[in-house]
Formats: structure tokens, C-alpha cells, sequence
């Protein structure tokens, strides 16, 4: 089930716990990439039926932001990583 | 320099205080408001590297005066209260590799003990209080039911809780309700 997430600082945690802030795979357009491409990073998203990133924050642990991969069907936790560790953040 | 005089007044002194519960199992809760005199939440500088024995020559020397909190994030905790001018000397120990949030205003601790006190515990929290996972000094960001709070393990069978100001007293009434099975002493004043 997804319902613990395994954080790399604090061991597994109850969802409850955590912030979920949607897909990690898309990226941030250059300031000058028009509108169609501001509008879709800002706006659009799929819903995808499977293996998927999202960030989760852990708002009442560590307060780390996370990047959990998942099944989004049968809820499966592949990877839990924090999200500098994958030079997603600073 | 504050221009009058602030009145310093207990967050847990409106709170219920007595007996609750069962009247003798053996296993009775112990409840108390501990003093609160400082909070410093310590935060490394980026790439500041490993500063956990920087931050412990802030500490006031007591066994659980550094309390990890997350990556690069600690609370230095301790009963006496801190000057502005003890405040900015500490600041200068962490010459500039960590900075200081005072936040003895802001979070409250309770001491909570007894034999059955990983059971009451437990009811709140999904993190693992067993002694061989929870290790006496060791703390934990966690949830207790809806709020949130830094569990660390005193002893055996003793734990502190640290939370925000505001939540101070819902906890305490929810640790009461959660000890009643057990018993429960609940202690404000020193
Ligand atoms: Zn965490």
C-alpha cells in the first residue's frame, strides 16, 4: 500500500503525514519559452495509470522535499529519494 | 531592545491537572509541563558540511540538549532562559556555518513517562518506539494525531514532547485522554 511512504531521513510514515505536490518528471520552461509552454508546465497534467514521480513533501517529519516513485494502480513504492539527491532541487 | 516590559505567562498553566482514569494499574502516566526556557532552531548554511558537534557547543551541556530534527535542522533545548546577549554569543560559535531561530517563545515541552508510556504513544504516532529502534536520545519529527510534535526518548520509560505554543494544551488534553486506560498524573507546575 501507499499509505507508508518510506522517507530517506525519517524511515516509513503514514501519508498523513506528508504534502503531495503532483508529477516530478516535468520541466521548468525557459523564462523566454512562450506561452503554450508556460501554460502546459503550469496547467496541464496527465493522469497516468502506473509507474509515476511525484514530490511529496514531509511536511510533519523533516519537512524534506521527496521524490516518490509509485504505482499508481497497484500502489507499489519503487524509490523514495530526497529531491536534491537527484539534482532536482538546490 | 523591547521598549516594556513583556509578562511571561506558562502556555500550560490553564491546563487540567490532577488525577485522570484508571485509579491503579501499575502502569500510571506521569504528565508534565517542563520549563520553558529556550528553543533555538539551528539551521546549516548550505553545504556548510557535518556540524553536529558545532551545534552541541550551543547546547547547555544536558544529555538531550541537541535534538535532530531533519537534514542540517536541530533544536538546542534547555530550562534556563537566554539573554539577547547569550543568544548573539551562541550565534557567533556557528560563525556563519549555521544560523539561529529563537524559538523558546514558540514550542512548548512535556515530559510523559511511565511503564505503559510507548503504548499511550503509540496511539498518536505511526513511528516505531521501541527501545531498539527509539534509543534513549534519539528524536523524531512526527505527527500525534492532528499535531505536530518532536518525540525524543529521557529513558526507558520517558519521553519529551516539544510542540508549538499554540497546540500546547489540545495535546496535553489528548495525552490525558490517551493515558486514561492506564492512569494518568498530569502535572503544570514545577
Ligand atoms: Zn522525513
Amino acid at each position: 500500500m501507499a499509505s507508508l511512504i518510506a522517507c530517506p531521513h525519517c524511515g516509513p510514515r503514514p501519508k498523513e503525514e506528508f504534502t503531495v505536490k503532483g508529477d516530478a518528471a516535468i520541466a521548468r520552461p525557459a523564462a523566454d519559452a512562450g506561452e503554450d509552454a508556460w501554460y502546459a508546465y503550469v496547467y496541464l497534467r496527465d493522469n497516468p495509470r502506473g509507474r509515476h514521480k511525484e514530490y511529496w513533501h514531509h511536511t510533519s517529519g523533516c519537512r524534506r522535499w521527496l521524490v516518490v516513485e509509485r504505482d499508481t494502480v497497484t500502489h507499489v513504492v519503487y524509490a523514495v529519494l530526497d529531491a536534491s539527491a537527484q539534482g532536482e532541487t538546490a | 531592545m523591547v521598549d516594556f516590559a513583556l509578562f511571561h505567562r506558562s502556555a500550560l498553566a490553564g491546563a487540567k491537572t490532577g488525577s485522570f482514569g484508571a485509579a491503579s494499574t501499575g502502569s500510571r502516566i506521569a504528565l508534565t509541563a517542563l520549563s520553558e526556557g529556550h528553543v533555538l532552531h539551528v539551521l546549516a548554511a548550505h553545504g556548510s558540511g557535518a556540524l553536529r558537534g558545532l551545534v552541541a557547543q550551543i547546547g547547555d551541556g544536558g544529555p538531550y540538549a541537541v535534538r535532530a530534527y531533519g537534514p542540517g535542522q536541530w533544536f538546542v533545548v534547555g530550562d534556563a532562559a537566554l539573554s539577547a546577549a547569550d543568544l548573539s554569543g551562541k550565534a557567533a560559535l556557528l560563525a556563519s556555518r549555521a544560523s539561529i531561530a529563537d524559538q523558546s517563545h514558540g514550542r512548548v515541552r512535556i515530559g510523559i513517562g511511565g511503564a505503559s508510556v510507548e503504548a499511550v504513544l503509540a496511539k498518536g504516532t505511526a513511528v516505531d518506539l521501541d527501545q531498539a529502534n527509539f534509543a534513549i536520545g534519539h528524536s523524531a519529527m512526527t505527527l500525534i494525531g492532528h499535531i505536530s510534535a518532536l518525540i525524543t526518548r529521557t529513558g526507558v520509560e520517558s519521553f519529551e514532547l516539544m510542540v508549538l505554543r499554540g497546540f500546547a494544551e489540545s495535546l496535553w488534553d489528548d495525552l490525558v485522554q490517551m493515558s486514561l486506560e492506564f492512569g494518568v498524573e498530569a502535572k503544570t507546575a514545577d
